[in-house]
């Protein structure tokens, strides 16, 4: 078996072979990239979204930016496929900022308590990464204190701002941005060599 | 020595919550820093472990065929579309291009009365190697058939799950009305449940709103759980109804309170009697939050 931090690289170097490949124009790495991350792609837009269709269209948005515009990607500050990620999550957002966020923002506190428990479901991590790195990456999420975990997911699923979340949780902005740092540093910390 | 002002905003940097200015100037300071760079790489990486932690759905095979027209139009198998492509090749391999070609010799030279029989016994050879690699796909096909109709049932599975609490917030939708809405969570009070966790959508015009539980114990069945609203316009919580869960400590209910709302300031569950009380038993307080 690999360990976290074996895995962890041997995947880095997959990705930065494939992104070489893609930027050199080669369909066949494009297809490998694909297939390997549109279904956490597509999760994460869906869940921003709510909708599979829309869902699709930011997928398919999403995976011509990775074609076109592959050297926009700066490897310095993540991965590739962190950064398809953050691409994603800001697409999906733009096109919930179309839509009324104060409708949507009810439904995500509705979905945020559903998916509490949502151990039932496979994760998106566990289609890409494998079944035991996925559940090292729940149980990492799981421990994480209510209150950290709340103001992270909010910040990312839904695109509220810091300030936008303290007012949302009447809680004083200082303590909105603490509970952020602590809760993404004390992750880093909690999944070490499987990030 | 990064300190935890600039923590702060490398962690909603990753997250992307930053204002446009915030994002101005420490996209500057991340420029000159590379340890900024190196945290940014890291909590980069914990974004994408939570944004993985959200179930698994699959995109419709379409939207692979949209894509890969779109990059190329003409189904080339390498590089982009501004760049030169190879010859396409039919499936039968590198052979297929010579099929077609006039069955005759070098230039000048005559046919000679062998050369029919071979392309016969040659086209039987291809007959059957097109007829083993057809069987072939057909099974490929036949997997692939199966697999999407798995993917369908997982995904119409996950739905119609979700369909409930959708029409819930579809029926908020309809009311028209969602300035008055209020969202607070309700966090475990109970050293032996500390997973369990609350969200109440209050709509304070209608006067009514949704509770959503999960990982709370089931109840024996002289007790209720109770739910409170905390209202500084009286003296005491004011009774907003009693539920139970389910033996997976889930449930999501639409509750009322018993007297005219002004502020919901805060909520709190507590265990009480059978049917509920008129006070809650603040000893007995489970969840609380707002």
């Amino acid at each position: 078996m690999m360990a976290d931090a074996d895995w962890t690289v041997a995947e880095q170097n997959q990705d930065a072979a494939l992104i070489e490949r893609i930027r050199g124009g080669e369909r066949a790495a494009f297809v490998a990239f694909y297939d390997r991350y549109s279904p956490l792609l597509f999760s994460v837009a869906a869940r921003v979204l709510g909708e599979r269709k829309e869902a699709e269209d930011v997928l398919q948005e999403v995976m011509l930016v990775i074609w076109n515009k592959s050297g926009d990607y700066d490897p310095q500050l993540g991965t590739l496929s962190s950064w398809a990620v953050t691409v994603t999550r800001n697409k999906a957002l733009d096109r919930l900022r179309a839509r009324t966020r104060r409708l949507r923002l009810i439904e995500e506190a509705a979905i945020l308590a559903e998916d509490s428990d949502a151990t039932s479901y496979p994760s998106a991590n566990e289609i890409v990464h494998g079944r035991e790195r996925a559940e090292l990456l729940r149980e990492a999420m799981k421990e994480l204190p209510a209150d950290q975990r709340m103001a992270i997911e909010l910040a990312f699923f839904t695109g509220l701002s810091q300030s936008d979340i303290a007012t949302r949780l009447q809680q004083p902005l200082g303590t909105i941005k603490a509970r952020i740092r602590r809760g993404m540093l004390r992750l880093r910390e909690q999944l070490g060599g499987a990030l | 020595m990064i300190d935890e002002g600039m923590q702060e905003q490398a962690a909603a940097y990753a997250l992307g919550a930053l204002n446009a200015d915030e994002l101005k100037a420490f996209e500057v300071s991340l420029r000159v820093d590379p340890e900024l760079r190196a945290l940014v790489r890291e909590l980069r990486a914990v974004t994408e472990a939570l944004a993985g932690t959200v179930p698994a759905l699959e995109p419709s095979a379409a939207v692979k065929e949209r894509l890969l027209l779109e990059i190329d139009p003409r189904g080339g198998t390498g590089a982009k579309a501004t760049q030169a492509q190879p010859p396409r090749r039919a499936l039968g391999g590198p052979r297929d291009a010579a099929v077609g070609e006039p069955v005759s010799g070098p230039a000048g030279r005559p046919v000679q009365a062998w050369i029919p029989w071979a392309v016969a016994a040659g086209m039987a050879v291809l007959s059957v190697a097109f007829l083993w690699q057809s069987t072939s796909l057909r099974s490929q096909l036949a997997a692939q058939a199966g697999r999407i109709n798995e993917l369908t049932a997982s995904a119409e599975l996950a739905h119609a799950e979700s369909a409930e609490l959708r029409l819930t917030v579809a029926k908020l939708r309809e009311s028209n009305r969602l300035a008055s809405f209020r969202i607070a969570l309700l966090d475990s009070l109970l050293a032996g449940a500390p997973t369990a966790i609350a969200v109440s959508v209050w709509d304070n015009e209608r006067q009514d709103g949704v509770f959503i539980v999960r990982n709370l114990k089931p109840l024996p069945s002289d007790k209720d759980y109770q739910l409170w609203i905390i209202d500084p316009k009286y003296p005491s919580p004011v009774d907003a109804g009693v539920f139970q869960v389910n033996a997976k400590g889930a449930v999501r209910e639409d509750f009322r309170a018993k007297l005219p709302i002004q502020t919901a300031n805060q909520f709190a569950v507590t265990i009480e009697p059978k049917g509920g009380a008129a006070v809650p038993n603040t000893k007995a307080m489970v969840l609380a939050g707002s």
